[in-house]
């Protein structure tokens, strides 16, 4: 017994080593390359440089390319996969459903809502900030609504929040298309809607990561705070409640900071699919359901996603193909093989 | 459920709200162009030229029908034949290129209808003048159309199958007209639709006048100024190339197409880094997208010449999206910013 617990210990060493290798790997190349060639050594000496580790002479446009272009694409890439695989562990655990994800109870499509809506109405050219607020504020109003609809008497019922979730979906659905086909006039909004819903990293700055990392924090805060109270919900709720376990507060606060992280990571990315249902299935394959090794290690592996999908849509591919289209045209096909691969072996508790 | 009611009352009031668009930034204050705005409006709203006979109906048009290939940046033809049994005398254009070029070469009661894009100033040069004819349909409405009872409609590439599908089952005539875009196709079109409508006379004035216009807009700008890089610089970082109006109209002026130099076909979406690579002189971005400010406060875009020489202009949407004899126009308002103090 204690070999095998050692066992999965040394797996979860190996596969933490192994994301974070590929997350500075990813990070290294993602600074390194862009259409503007900076030489490897130039681009170590501008970080290190920026830590205060090197003092000699650095080019300053180089260092603007690196420091205010490159790298906070990098961070923002990194915050946005990290928030939404954790915000999908969170979720998949809450409902006790594998196909739990921000998208199931309407998050996602609150906050696309609430993005194309700035868009539409041209408020988002005020302020780099207002898109952002609009999203996170629709995931928010999005999380009440599921909650009001699916409460009655105290209680609030998950099956009702997951029905009420699809009924938002296709009623926020219908409103994007809405806004999109009102759009469509203006050529320019248009196209820029569009491209917003495919997901996309490009020009994003320490602006962009000043919105992302509270969120991520403030979800990440939230969540460590039920993560063992997750644990038990996942058992079953009478054994929660045994052991003491405030199922409704632990719930709802769950809920809540995966829609914090997920608004978050929507507002500064556009809709980038399938981190959120792929990365935790992947991490429970190997480290099994525990919460408190799942959730920090989904969520290292869907940034390693993001990060190498956007290095992929930016140097690799000379067309305009986004980020979330990747995601999603790479995801799907190995989210069906994962199924098919271990469907009579997916272990979810 | 008080805040979910508010809420979706709240969003219902959104296509009001946008009624009300606020205009975020100024244009490039008030550029002095070569040419005298009215003046060149004016001449290029109204082209006569001989008679047209009287004789010579029906008449078979054979034409080239050109698509544009926008990501192989190639043209795909082929040849049809269109029969106008008479000449025509309630004539629908379904795009706004086509309604302006009509405009000044067909005699205006024989137009009948436009669609609502006409209407908008901010696609259509001659707004004011269609409202007032207070006949507009929407893109789609082909009943409305229908109603009009045309002898002819000018359909375009990207008009609906189901549109003309309509029609055809309506009986009324459709000429299907190919891709326009830059000067050259609008100069061919211009003499199609002169042939078409038998105004053959009044097209190949307007085109003379065209070229003539170019020609005097040429001589103003100053030999030692030509080859300035501008780059435009649309919302969501999209930039056109070489198959673009806007290249047509750079040329026109003398100027050079960034985006068409550093090999984008159609339009190509670029970051700030590959904008700060290229280096523009000028940066042109549509007015009311906040873009000006963007990228003025970007501390990457702060390397980049035209941001450093104050060189970065809102210039107002339709200037960089007519695609008509009015291309003249935007270009003559494009030669008052580039070439910023010469007139």
């Amino acid at each position: 017994m204690k070999g095998s617990s050692s066992l999965v210990r040394s797996k979860e060493a190996v596969l933490l080593g192994i994301l974070v290798f590929l997350v500075l790997l990813g990070g290294f190349l993602a600074v390194s390359y862009g259409s503007w060639s900076i030489e490897k050594q130039d681009v170590l000496r501008i970080l290190l440089a920026k830590f205060g580790l090197y003092d000699g002479p650095i080019d300053k446009v180089e260092s603007t390319i690196v420091w205010d272009g490159r790298m906070p694409r990098l961070v923002v890439g990194f915050l946005v996969g990290f928030s939404l695989a954790a915000a999908g562990a969170i979720m998949q655990g809450v409902f006790k459903n594998p196909m739990a994800s921000p998208g199931v109870i309407g998050i996602s499509s609150g906050a696309a809502l609430g993005a194309v809506t700035a868009l539409y109405l041209g408020l988002a050219a005020r302020s780099l900030f207002v898109l952002p607020l609009f999203a996170i504020l629709f995931a928010l109003i999005t999380l009440v609504m599921v909650f009001i609809i699916a409460t009655s008497r105290g209680q609030t019922s998950v099956s009702t929040l997951l029905l009420a979730g699809i009924a938002l979906n296709l009623i926020f659905g219908a409103m994007t298309s809405f806004v999109i086909t009102m759009s469509t006039r203006e050529f320019d909004a248009g196209r820029v809607i569009v491209t917003w819903l495919m997901g996309d990293l490009n020009n994003r700055s320490w602006e962009h990561v000043q919105i992302v990392l509270p969120t991520t924090v403030l979800g990440l805060m939230g969540t460590l705070f039920f993560l063992k109270d997750l644990n038990i919900l996942m058992i079953g709720e009478e054994t929660a409640t045994n052991l003491g376990v405030n199922i409704r507060l632990a719930r709802n606060m769950l809920l809540l900071a995966s829609s914090i992280q997920t608004g978050g990571a929507i507002a500064v990315s556009g809709v980038i699919g399938f981190v959120g249902l792929l990365a935790p299935h992947m991490v429970r394959g190997l480290v099994g359901p525990d919460n408190r090794k799942l959730i920090p290690l989904a969520g290292l592996l869907g940034a390693v996603f993001v990060i190498y999908a956007d290095l992929f849509v930016r140097l690799v591919v000379q067309v305009d193909l986004k980020i979330g289209v990747l995601t999603s045209l790479m995801g799907g096909p190995f989210f069906l093989y994962l199924i098919i691969r271990y469907r009579n072996r997916f272990e979810y508790l | 459920m008080k805040k979910g009611w508010a809420f979706l009352v709240m969003w219902m009031l959104l296509p009001a709200m946008a009624c009300d668009k606020p205009v975020q930034e100024g244009a490039t204050g008030s550029p002095t162009p070569p040419l005298d705005m009215e003046v060149l409006k004016k001449a290029l709203s109204y082209a006569r030229g001989r008679t047209p006979e009287e004789r010579g109906w029906p008449r078979t048009i054979d034409y080239t029908y050109r698509i544009h290939d926008f990501r192989m940046d190639a043209f795909q033809e082929e040849k049809r034949t269109f029969e106008v049994k008479q000449r025509p005398m309630r004539i629908v254009p379904h795009a706004v290129g086509v309604a302006e070029i009509l405009w000044a070469i067909c005699p205006r009661e024989r137009l009948i209808a436009f669609n609502d894009l006409s209407a908008d100033p901010e696609f259509c040069v001659l707004a004011e003048e269609i409202q007032e004819r207070d006949r507009t349909f929407k893109t789609k409405q082909t009943e409305r159309i229908i109603a009009y009872e045309p002898d002819l409609v000018f359909t375009v590439f990207y008009s609906g199958a189901e549109f003309k599908e309509k029609l055809k089952q309506a009986n009324i005539p459709y000429f299907d007209l190919g891709y326009f875009g830059t000067i050259e196709s609008i100069r061919s079109l211009t003499l199609l639709l002169g042939r078409v409508i038998g105004e053959e006379g009044n097209a190949e004035a307007l085109v003379e006048l065209m070229d003539a216009k170019t020609r005097e807009l040429n001589s103003k700008i100053p030999k030692d100024r030509s080859g300035v890089r501008v780059l435009y610089y649309d919302e969501g970082g999209y930039v056109p190339g070489r198959s673009s109006n806007f290249n047509s109209i750079c040329e026109i002026i003398r100027a050079v197409n960034v985006g068409g130099e550093q090999g984008v076909k159609s339009w190509s979406q670029i970051d700030y880094e590959t904008l700060l690579k290229w280096d523009p002189e000028i940066i042109l971005v549509p007015e009311g997208s906040g873009l000006k400010e963007q990228v003025r406060s970007n501390q990457m875009l702060a390397h980049a010449g035209a941001v450093k020489e104050g060189k970065v202009f809102a210039v107002p949407g339709i200037y960089l999206r007519v695609a008509s004899q009015y291309m003249i126009l935007s270009a003559n308002y494009l030669a008052g910013v580039v070439y910023e103090g010469v007139f």
